[in-house]
């Protein structure tokens, strides 16, 4: 009860502030049409020239696939590594580490706060756009889409805060942790199907994408295929084992890391 | 109170070990096998405080100051000794004690800089798990106490330091903390807004019985706030007495000021037990060992070599006392 009116307070209070100040929502959306929209508007040229279709599926579908990677970018959920490694390399982790949270929690919540506005105004936006543009795939509109849609979102949600919480507390041992956060985020980039939609993917790409954590990540872009409906329960199943897995690890570091920390100045 | 002690620190101990790069060794041995370097932050510490006290804990630059705090408040783990911090010990009852300590370090911020202030202490309330109505209440009795109405809704990064750090010191004392630890709280504030702080942490110790461990470099800090020093310098404690008795610790060494008719052209060698501290055509400073010689007689020596327009015998100022202390600490020679 108590995690939840900290989670509240913070996602609120964050929101707020976001919404008070809305050049960031400008920027995340200009960044959005930047790099969203003109890959679309390539691929559409692209499944145009191939008769429109590609490996079995329309341009509809891998425009869709890829706006749920992108407007998930935007909640940047990623951006937890940075935060702790400022926090350990400005010393800041001392004023958090003597309050009555836990810091690694409170990081989370922060992050959620930081980015769910910008999340959900452009995605809200951009499903309307997109509906109006490429209009809304058969599969979109199935019962199991319906039901599965939030549940893969907040999967990709607390798996990526794993991932990248693992990498930020890294710092505690390493403090420059920008070349591993670098690798992994170009992983999830590649894996998620943001240059590439999985449809297109080679073989192999698509095994190391269903069964690593970077790939299932993002697994959100896989909801719009016509396979979502056999795979589903794999997929959501893979979610939660990696995120289950991650998370023990994240707290078992967290752990250790509260052993190893030395702060500046002390 | 349950407990017979705010604090109570016995033989403390802090090492850290880093990794050195060893110049002969190549990137290899160096990555496999680094070259480890120790250094005892805290040696062997042991300490009490009583419920209510103000207590300053100083000492130069690295000497170990922020460290203890930070192993006091669960920052840190200590490498050896026993912490217990309203009968809790840090370590294990962390959450705990949070509840009844409160923080500020003063090179750091626990606000959120782009919200008005009220977000913050309403934060720390919620973080601290108030009811509602009870962090609105306390809400405006800190804005009261600390004259916060004018700035109360503003942008935390739009506030002026000594704004700043007055809702530092209010946001720790939201949940009313039974201990507060203030690592250099008046760092950078200019006299006035330092006086100000000061009357607000008095105010607290006095209404709310609060318990007031402070870490300052200003000597202002400790002859207002605080009615007990405690000395540590290369993580040893040197010396920890009522801070009225620290400046009777070179009792027996006293300044004569001499300011000259017209100009001191000579400054002959003085007899044992007097010394110059300053030699200057207009002042001359001597110290007096009073051991040695009496006032009196060190007065009538001194005015038979100058001639003087002016004369003024006094004690050494608590920085000059301080500045002793840390340089006659045996390991700093």
């Amino acid at each position: 009860m108590r995690e939840i009116r900290i989670a509240s307070k913070i996602i609120s209070t964050l929101t707020r502030d976001r919404m008070q100040y809305p050049g960031r929502l400008l920027v995340d959306a200009f960044a959005m049409i930047a790099r969203c929209g003109i890959l679309l508007l390539l691929y559409s040229r692209v499944f145009q020239l191939n008769g429109g279709t590609i490996g079995g599926i329309t341009f509809n579908v891998a425009a869709w696939s890829m706006f749920f990677y992108f407007s998930f970018s935007v909640f940047r959920l990623r951006d937890i590594s940075k935060a702790i490694m400022q926090d350990v390399r400005s010393g800041n982790v001392e004023t958090l580490f003597n309050k009555p949270i836990s810091y690694l929690l409170y990081r989370v919540w922060w992050q959620i706060g930081m980015g769910l506005f910008s999340f959900v105004a452009i995605t809200i936006v951009g499903v309307v756009v997109l509906v109006l543009i490429v209009g809304l795939p058969t599969t979109m509109t199935t019962t199991i889409f319906i039901l599965t849609i939030i549940p893969v979102f907040l999967g990709a949600t607390m798996l990526s805060l794993a991932i990248y919480s693992i990498i930020g507390l890294l710092a505690f041992w390493i403090e420059e942790i920008t070349p591993i956060f670098w690798i992994v985020d170009k992983a999830v980039m590649m894996l998620g199907g943001s240059f590439l939609p999985f449809a297109l993917f080679p073989d192999f790409m698509k095994k190391l994408t269903v069964y690593s954590p970077f790939g299932a990540s993002q697994f959100m872009t896989h909801a719009v295929y016509d396979s979502w409906a056999e795979q589903w329960v794999f997929m959501l199943g893979a979610q939660a084992v990696w995120t289950i897995a991650l998370s023990l690890l994240a707290w078992t570091m967290f752990m250790k890391a509260r052993q190893k920390v030395s702060v500046n100045g002390g | 109170m349950s407990e017979t002690k705010a604090l109570k620190i016995h033989n403390l101990s802090k090492i850290f070990s880093f990794s050195v790069k060893d110049q002969r060794a190549g990137w290899m041995r160096n990555l496999l096998k680094p070259h480890t370097k120790a250094v005892k932050a805290v040696d062997d510490i042991s300490f009490s405080v009583e419920h209510g006290e103000k207590i300053a804990f100083i000492g130069p630059n690295g000497a170990g100051k922020s460290t203890t705090i930070k192993m006091l408040t669960g920052i840190l783990f200590p490498t050896s000794g026993s912490i217990s911090v309203l009968g809790l010990d840090p370590t294990k009852d962390r959450k705990r004690l949070a509840y009844q300590i409160g923080t500020v370090f003063g090179q750091r911020s626990q606000l959120l800089p782009n919200l008005p202030l009220t977000d913050s202490l309403e934060f720390f309330g919620t973080m601290y798990d108030m009811p509602g109505k009870e962090i609105q209440k306390r809400m405006a009795e800190l804005t009261h106490l600390f004259e916060m109405d004018s700035f109360i809704d503003q942008p935390v990064r739009k506030l002026s330091l000594g704004q700043r750090m007055r809702a530092e010191v209010a946001a720790s004392l939201m949940h009313k903390p039974k201990i507060i630890f203030l690592d250099e709280p008046t760092i950078g504030l200019d006299v006035v807004a330092k006086k100000s702080l000061r009357d607000l942490l008095l105010k607290i110790n006095r209404d709310e019985k609060t318990t007031i461990f402070l870490t300052s470099h200003d000597v202002g800090d400790i002859e207002t706030l605080c009615d007990r020093t405690i000395i540590i310098n290369h993580g040893v404690l040197i010396k920890d007495l009522p801070t009225q008795e620290l400046s009777k610790t070179f009792a027996y060494e006293k300044y004569i000021d001499l300011i000259p008719e017209d100009r001191f052209s000579a400054f002959p060698e003085l007899s044992a037990g007097m010394r110059y501290a300053l030699k200057n055509e207009d002042k001359v400073t001597v110290m007096v060992d009073m051991t040695k010689m009496s006032l009196q007689e060190a007065m009538q020596k001194l005015l038979n070599i100058f001639r003087v327009e002016d004369i003024d015998a006094y004690n050494m100022d608590l920085e000059t006392i301080i500045r002793h202390i840390y340089e006659r600490d045996p390991d700093r020679q």
